[in-house]
């Protein structure tokens, strides 16, 4: 199905209209971070509707922009957006690839100090896993941690 | 594919009286999801990811921001257990749920609920 032109619609409208016509698309990716050296890791999973937005195309802001609007929301007067227009008439990006689609997504959901140096100091402090390499219970969660013998290495393989 | 469009200010009825369509926009739920412990969104509109935080802590990233954090989040848990929507890490485009057992303390719970109301941005 082609994506009308969005552009200059806003993005409510285009979830919308992705809702009605798109079928959602459940990803087996998971991404594990460790945000704090006293937490337990965390696990990001992709929303189904959302996943199927990226693989569509022309439909979802480049990320940047939700950087834009982070940077206004941290400014110690901010009361509300202005600059929500970015998000509407920015020009959407064109369809990724499911890997390429969470690539956006830890660039728009993880802390930026994780996914920036995700591999500096003593262990990676993320990893993008299927979902079949997590536990199978949740017993302990609040103590799991990425481990420590993973190496970029056989990140790679 | 072309998008039609209604333009209207007013909803009337034709014996129940009239509704500014603003009440429509405005009142409308803005997002939701529905989902267990695993995280996996069974029903949702308008979220990007949830993240599984650690037992009973769970986040939902919005694709289309609110205006501010100053939003409404509701919250429902299954099992009778106990759940909030946390207002410390709240952002524009991030909502929290925590649940937790009978004794308040934090503890996995399945159909997890969450709807946000307000402006978006």
């Amino acid at each position: 199905m082609q994506t009308p032109e969005f552009q200059g619609t806003h993005l409510f409208d285009r979830l919308c209209w992705a809702k009605e016509n798109l079928d959602g698309v459940q990803s087996d990716y998971r991404v594990v971070y460790e945000d704090s050296i006293d937490e337990c890791a965390k696990i990001l999973v992709p929303d189904p509707n959302w996943m199927a937005c990226a693989l569509q195309g022309g439909i979802l802001p480049p990320v940047q922009v939700y950087w834009e609007l982070a940077k206004d929301e941290a400014k110690p007067d901010f009361v509300k957006h202005t600059r929500g227009h970015l998000l509407h008439n920015t020009k959407p990006v064109e369809a990724m690839t499911e890997e390429q689609a969470i690539e956006y997504l830890i660039m728009k959901d993880c802390p930026q100090h994780v996914w920036r140096n995700w591999n500096e100091g003593n262990k990676p402090k993320m990893v993008i896993c299927r979902k079949e390499q997590l536990p199978s219970t949740r017993e302990w969660r609040n103590a799991w941690k990425i481990t420590e013998e993973l190496s970029v290495t056989e990140l790679a393989a | 594919m072309a998008l039609g469009k209604i333009k209207a200010d007013t909803l009337e009825h034709s014996t129940a009286g009239s509704l500014d369509t603003q009440y429509v926009v405005k009142g409308s739920a803005k997002a939701w999801a529905k989902f267990d412990t695993d995280a996996v969104i069974d029903e949702g509109f308008n979220s990007s990811s949830v993240t599984d935080n650690g037992t009973g802590d769970f986040s939902l990233s919005l694709t289309s921001s609110m205006s501010s954090s100053l939003y409404i989040a509701l919250t429902t848990c299954g099992n009778a257990k106990h759940c909030q929507s946390s207002e410390g890490s709240r952002t524009s485009s991030l909502g929290k749920i925590l649940t937790f057992d009978n004794s308040h303390n934090a503890n996995d719970v399945n159909d997890l609920n969450i709807t946000f109301n307000g402006d978006l941005a």
